[in-house]
């Protein structure tokens, strides 16, 4: 049995890469079952989805612990998710990544299939959606599936969901995807920890009374908190201020929704915190002297 | 009044939130925290707004924030400003906010009673057209025609069949002391009724046009420009109702056609020019409806 493990964000298509690599399996006479994490997970941040292939019927119904193969849409994540908890090392590992094998560190050596999938997916689509393109890498890493059912396996489902054209146009991105990936071996010296949870007891927790900022086992928690988790590597894009054109409207510090952009040197001039911009490029749209332009990051 | 420039530097809504980029509920909560200040007691019902921003253990609030129901929100808010009178912290804002779901369809009933009662709150509805948190479901509060997931687009009937819910009236029929509608395409507007609901007594009602990119299928950037059409178009208008009477803050100029609007976003791509022209319609008996109050409160105050 292969049990694979999708680590994705919200909106990059982990779900559907999920179900069309059960759809590829299948053509390739494999029972396969394909299922999400779930999640109140928005449209960015990390999630997970599931495909589980055996040439038996499937009994299995629970989530995949012990994954035979990851699928790692965002580089980015290997420093926020412990990527390869429980991850089989006879398996391998697939990252879109503009590294080599060499520079990936993953917490234990394990065959690794790169590609810059997001660069793919932008010259093939058009669009930052590595979904369909990660799946021809998964291909040529695994060897689980051919790369002509994987192309089917996308018509199928993404031709079903996103109309037939868009199937065929994902179908080559894979294809292209496929003949870029480079496999090798990952390096093995980073520490992988999970985040502890934040489980108190009644005396932490007085009944009837509102939660205070404290600092725990699991990091910060209660008011304000939320600016432990650093959402500035959810950005695909991001803003480049131009200091000389900025007539300080503010317009854009009114306009971030993170409140990434900062009034400094008592208010005479803007910073951006790319610790939590999320590069959704309202500043740059919204600026009246063009001041803000937004670039790959 | 109070200017873009006199906002504070220090986030009451911090950084971190999960929210999609591009959130138009995010950027509209963030600047409300800023004029409501410290001294603020903040309710959330079940809505985007609370998954992305106070997931346990995290919080991205820095006042404290109260979850109970869906449907009570005005309820609950009222129940929390009578309880802070009985602490002598008479001066705390307390501040509701509801999606347009849990304001328009589930949340009325709480809603029509506080109002009535005259709870002395602030209730917001961030209006971004349907059930977002869920998943993109029709609300009382989306438009006509839109697509959304239990309004889907076949060959017999293209997303919702019928039009907005004017909450906004609802609560004039209430005769409230405050009620207004924002956009945040119009900053110095939308700052000075946040202000003017932070210092009037009684129910105080705000509608604000919150764009959102993922439900919509609009690009992210697009957020405050789709904000713009929407006032400019006349699909959103800008209100206020004070004292029992009608203003309207902004008249469009027609800078933007409807066209223009409904082509950004990916759950109007499906409309035919019949389709157009209801929209167009429905906008014009809105607008006769506005006016028509306009010219009976001159009579009115003319004849006294």
């Amino acid at each position: 049995m292969y049990e694979v493990r999708f680590h994705g964000r919200g909106g990059q298509g982990a779900v559907m890469a999920a179900q069309a690599l059960a759809s590829a399996a299948f053509k390739e006479g494999y029972y396969a079952v394909a299922f999400p994490y779930f999640g109140a997970e928005r449209r960015g941040a990390p999630v997970l989805a599931f495909t589980r292939m055996d040439k038996q019927k499937i009994r299995r119904k629970n989530q995949v612990y012990n994954p035979s193969f990851v699928v790692i849409l965002d580089d980015r994540l290997i420093d926020l998710v412990n990527v390869s908890e429980g991850l089989n090392p006879s398996g391998a590992a697939v990252v879109n990544t503009r590294k080599s094998p060499e520079e990936i560190d993953l917490g234990m050596e394990i065959k690794v299939g790169v590609v810059d999938a997001t660069s793919v997916a932008l010259e093939v689509l058009g669009v930052p959606i590595t979904n369909s393109a990660i799946l021809g890498a998964f291909a040529k890493t695994t060897g689980v599936v051919s790369i002509e059912a994987v192309e089917e396996g996308i018509r199928d489902i993404f031709g079903g969901r996103i109309g037939k054209e868009a199937g065929e146009k994902n179908a080559k991105a894979a294809r292209v995807a496929y003949d870029r990936t480079v496999v090798g071996t990952s390096r093995g010296e980073k520490k992988m920890v999970s985040k502890k949870q934040w489980l108190p007891t009644v005396q932490e927790l007085p009944l009837g009374l509102a939660t205070r900022s404290m600092e725990t086992d699991a990091g910060l928690v209660g008011p304000g908190s939320f600016v432990e988790n650093k959402t500035g590597s959810w950005r695909t894009f991001k803003p480049v201020f131009n200091r000389d054109k900025c007539v300080m409207c503010l317009l854009c510090w009114f306009y971030c929704p993170e409140g990434a952009i900062k009034r400094v040197d008592g208010g005479k001039t803007l910073e951006f915190d790319f610790d939590y911009c999320k590069g959704c490029g309202i500043c740059a749209e919204e600026c009246p002297t063009k001041a803000i332009e937004m670039v790959r990051d | 009044m109070i200017n873009i420039k006199d906002l504070p530097d220090e986030e009451l809504f911090t950084a971190g939130h999960t929210a999609c980029p591009g959130c138009g509920v995010a950027l509209v909560v963030r600047n409300l925290m800023k004029v409501l200040g410290k001294d603020t007691v903040v309710y959330l019902p079940a809505n985007c707004l609370l998954v992305f921003s106070a997931t346990y253990p995290l919080d991205a609030f820095k006042v404290p924030y109260l979850h109970l129901l869906f449907e009570n929100s005005a309820v609950a808010a009222g129940a929390i400003r009578r309880a802070l009178k009985r602490l002598g912290k008479e001066h705390v804002n307390v501040v509701a906010l509801a999606g347009d779901g849990g304001t328009a369809d589930i949340g009325m009933q709480a809603l029509s009673g506080a109002a009535e009662r005259n709870e002395d709150i602030i209730y917001v509805m961030v209006d971004n057209e349907a059930y977002m948190n869920t998943g993109i479901q029709r609300s009382g509060s989306t438009p006509f025609g839109a697509w959304t997931t239990t309004t889907p687009v076949g060959k017999k009937i293209m997303g919702k069949t019928e039009h907005k819910k004017d909450v906004m009236k609802i609560m004039m029929a209430h005769d409230v002391p405050y009620a207004a509608t924002a956009s945040p395409a119009f900053p110095a507007d939308m700052l000075k009724k946040f202000e003017k609901a932070k210092n009037k007594e009684g129910f105080r009602f705000l509608q604000i046009y919150t764009t959102c990119p993922t439900g919509w299928r609009a690009p992210s950037e697009k957020t405050i420009t789709l904000a713009k059409m929407a006032v400019e178009t006349g699909i959103f208008p800008l209100l206020e109702y004070e004292n029992g009477l009608l203003t309207v803050n902004y008249r469009p100029k027609g800078k933007y056609t409807l066209e223009e609007y409904l082509k950004i976003q990916g759950r109007f791509r499906h409309f035919t020019p019949e389709m157009v022209e209801e929209v167009k319609r429905w906008i014009d008996m809105r607008w006769k409806w506005i006016r028509t109050i306009e010219e009976g409160q001159k009579v009115v105050s003319g004849g006294e």
